[in-house]
């Protein structure tokens, strides 16, 4: 098990290389000059060329990825060119609050989806089922950015029971700061839960028609016991590797619901970073962005072994 | 007569109120912006956003006021001599910038110095090139000699160019000056954390006694301009900058917040081509220019949002009068065949309008769309992103680019730039010796009368040329929630806050 986390480890390398490469190429092919967007409308000539210059924009593109490439093995992602900030400090700042909206957004995903899921498949074809299938497609189908302004309007600027929208540090308001999550973890872990609670109650049916299940109750379990301890756990191996997919894309960012609920979180940094074209920031996010999926497939594989001893993580087969 | 008593007792209220609204100390002030200033560095700056966070962190030499009439600010009165060519400003004794650095007249020699400085590259170079040496006559006298007559040059003093940084801040920090601004504006810098506030904290040490009111600002973007509201809406902003035209209406009966509007300095409307076909004929633009209604166009888009417009001066510039400028074309679409014909097109053209991402831009574009194809010309509409737009223009790679400017307080901001023979904002390339010829002398001329004359020889050159087809100009808005006293609009747009306060 060790030595496959270290290989699997080591395997992160080469991917991150990868895009690395394809993040540096694809900006540098976005139409518009990087110098003439930072400096806008009113832009001299002189500023121009000096940024560029600044910016290492008069040297060939490959030369500039090597160099790019030998700063980032030393730990340097370079400076914004936009705020002038260092790349590492901004995403430091950003991180915490990406993590926390986005392990608060699957916890509300997943209190609401696998009770339903279970429930749905347990009760096949009754009103329970419906009523959750239904919500599950109202909640793929309605889009964040309408929940989102319904629900500050509602919960906010009518009843005034949360505030609209922001962010504040855990440890300056927990209180608060819990507050401001409310909103855009129940918009993003609604959408989630949707997918999660249709695969879940798919995946249970699977399983309830197995023989173990059967057998389980020919011992005389209750429904408990054989819902949860025999049939949820393997139920829950498509489910994991879909949360795990929903937790990568949430770390690196929910662009619309950042936006509406102001979240500082990579979602809006990334946009922004793109738009103006702010080079050593959007390379430094996307790098992060992809270090996130890598390390979280490696965590769903992991979970797989956890939840069915069947799977043997490193077993060389054949 | 009873309606009478009525208007009398309200009257006699609002008097009420009005005396009883003196300013108060304390409290924080909550603004939302529209965007997330990136650079805090006035010589660095080139978001517009970042203004307004500077007016309250800088002081300027000079300011305007609402009539947008240059006032004293860190300049006590000043001298214009050698026919316009010598500036002699007097400086005002006792300021000190918020690293206790005294402000005298070789800070404002070094500032200056800081913006021409080849290597440090700034944006404002361009405003201040026309400075050939500054000269500190005594510790409070500043003398800065231009290269020739430049009438803008105390509009310019008013902005950006016009704000004064510490020297001993900015040779320590350098560009980084950006992440630690230090001016002697009535609040200085605390915090800035990017996508998410500004915090400025009030300067004990201003020399205004009788501003700086409330004890804190912060500044937090929104980007989302329904989100905006929102905020303001919960009472967790104080004022917002920017709403969206749809909200306007509704904003103007609410009966907590307050709806302020005036004209702005903005221009909008259309660049083309002039160097390559189908726009190097003049009598395309003519006929494209006759199938527009102006007014129609800004009823469907904008209702009462916006005026609609001839020239690129909006009506809060001295210049608006100049007759081309302010007298809106009629809907011609027999002139316009008729200019098709002439131009051996009967049948009309077609070409390709490239427009920024976003709601208005599309919807304006598709009216113009709608009323070219009355007289045969087909609008072919392209969605391109703004940086992408921006090169393009530079480069005279489009037939026709809807996209405006943001406006100046003088004339001379709103026009040069934009029509002189490769300007840098002249995304046409057209080019016109008379127009050049006009603009410079609008520059050393100093009456108001002379410059007008000018400007208006100019617009009549223009709107038979049109290397643009002006639009509409949007107006300014700002909202205020219930708490917020004291607060002056002025047409640029930019929230003084140094002598607003908060009611409790």
């Amino acid at each position: 098990m060790s030595w496959y986390l270290v290989r699997r480890l080591l395997l992160t390398l080469p991917v991150l290389f990868f895009v690395s490469l394809i993040v540096f190429s694809l900006i540098n092919l976005i139409p518009g000059d990087p110098a003439r967007v930072m400096l806008g409308e009113e832009a001299s000539k002189e500023a121009l060329s000096a940024l560029r210059k600044e910016m290492g924009l008069d040297r060939p593109m490959h030369v500039r990825y090597l160099l790019w490439l030998s700063h980032v093995a030393r730990g340097d992602f370079g400076r914004s060119v936009r705020d002038g900030r260092a790349v590492l400090d901004t995403l430091l700042l950003k991180l915490p609050v990406t993590i926390e909206l986005a392990i608060t957004s699957l916890l509300v995903a997943w209190i609401i989806a696998i009770p339903a899921g279970v429930v749905a498949a347990w009760k096949q074809r009754t009103a329970l089922d419906y009523a959750a299938t239904t919500a599950a497609l109202a909640g793929i189908s309605i889009p964040n950015f309408w929940l989102g302004i319904m629900m500050i309007y509602l919960l906010a600027v009518n009843l005034r029971l949360l505030p609209p929208s922001g962010y504040i540090e855990p440890w300056i308001d927990p209180v608060r700061n819990l507050k401001l999550m409310v909103m855009p973890s129940i918009v993003l872990g609604t959408a989630l839960a949707a997918l999660v609670m249709r695969l879940l109650r798919s995946s249970m049916l699977e399983v309830l028609g197995t023989d173990y299940i059967r057998t389980a109750r020919a011992k005389g379990l209750g429904d408990a016991v054989v819902l949860v301890r025999h049939a949820m756990k393997n139920a829950m191996i498509p489910v994991v590797t879909v949360m795990g997919l929903q937790l990568s894309g949430l770390l690196g960012g929910a662009v619309i619901t950042e936006t509406i609920f102001a979240v500082p979180g990579l979602g809006r940094l990334t946009v922004e970073s793109i738009l103006t074209r702010d080079y050593p920031m959007v390379q430094g996010v996307v790098l992060f962005a992809a270090l996130a999926v890598v390390l979280t497939n490696l965590a769903v594989d992991v979970m797989y072994a956890v939840l069915d001893p069947r799977i043997r993580l490193g077993a060389r087969t054949g | 007569m009873k309606r009478a008593l009525w208007i009398f007792i309200l009257i006699g209220a609002l008097a009420v109120t009005s005396v009883s609204a003196a300013p108060q100390r304390g409290g924080t002030l909550r603004v939302g912006l529209n965007a997330d200033p990136p650079n805090m560095d006035p010589h660095q700056s080139t978001a517009a956003v970042d203004r307004q966070v500077f007016q309250n962190l800088y002081d300027k030499l000079v300011d305007i006021n609402q009539n947008l009439e240059i006032v004293p600010m860190l300049a006590t009165s000043w001298q214009i001599t050698d026919g316009g060519r010598t500036y002699t400003f007097k400086l005002r004794q006792g300021v000190v910038f918020h690293d206790g650095t005294p402000f005298n007249a070789d800070a404002v020699k070094f500032n200056f110095e800081r913006m021409l400085d080849k290597s440090f590259g700034s944006p404002r170079f361009n405003e201040v090139s026309l400075v050939t040496s500054v000269t500190a006559v005594d510790p409070y006298t500043v003398r800065i000699t231009l290269e020739k007559p430049y009438s803008p040059f105390l509009a310019v003093l008013s902005d950006r160019a016009g704000m004064m940084v510490s020297p001993a801040a900015a040779q320590k920090a350098g560009k980084g000056l950006a992440r630690e601004p230090v001016g002697t504006g009535p609040y200085k810098f605390v915090e800035k954390r990017p996508q998410e506030r500004i915090v400025l904290e009030r300067f004990d040490q201003h020399w205004d006694k009788n501003g700086g009111f409330v004890d804190r600002i912060i500044y937090r973007p929104f980007t989302d301009e329904n989100a905006r509201l929102a905020n303001l809406r919960a009472g967790e902003l104080d004022v917002i900058d920017q709403v969206a035209p749809a909200d306007i209406p509704k904003l103007r009966t609410d009966p907590v917040l307050r709806l302020l509007e005036r004209s702005g300095l903005e221009w909008q409307g259309m660049w083309i081509m002039v160097a390559g076909p189908p726009f190097n004929n003049k009598l395309l633009r003519q006929a494209l220019n006759a199938t527009i209604d102006r007014r129609t166009l800004v009823n469907v888009v904008f209702g009462e949002t916006a005026v609609p417009a001839n020239g690129p001066f909006p009506p809060a510039l001295f210049t608006y009068d100049v007759p081309a400028n302010s007298r809106i074309p009629e809907r011609n679409v027999d002139l316009a065949r008729q200019k098709l014909r002439d131009a051996g097109m009967p049948n009309g053209f077609s070409f390709t309008l490239k427009i920024t991402p976003g709601r208005v831009a599309q919807q304006v574009a598709q009216v113009i769309q709608s009323m070219a194809a009355d007289a045969g010309i087909k609008v072919n509409i392209e969605i391109v992103e703004f940086g992408a737009i921006l090169s393009q223009g530079d480069a005279h790679k489009f037939e026709a680019i809807l996209l405006g400017w943001s406006g100046r307080p003088d004339p001379d901001g709103n026009i040069y730039g934009d029509f002189i023979t490769d300007g840098g904002l002249n995304f046409s390339a057209y080019s016109n010796p008379r127009v050049d010829t006009l603009l410079d002398a609008a520059r050393i001329l100093t009456t108001r009368d002379q410059r007008r004359r000018a400007y208006g020889d100019v617009m009549n050159i223009l709107n038979d040329e049109l290397p643009y087809l002006f639009l509409y100009w949007p107006k300014q808005y700002k909202v205020l929630g219930p708490k917020l006293q004291g607060f002056v609009h002025i047409s640029d747009g930019m929230m003084r806050f140094r002598n607003t306060w908060l009611t409790p």
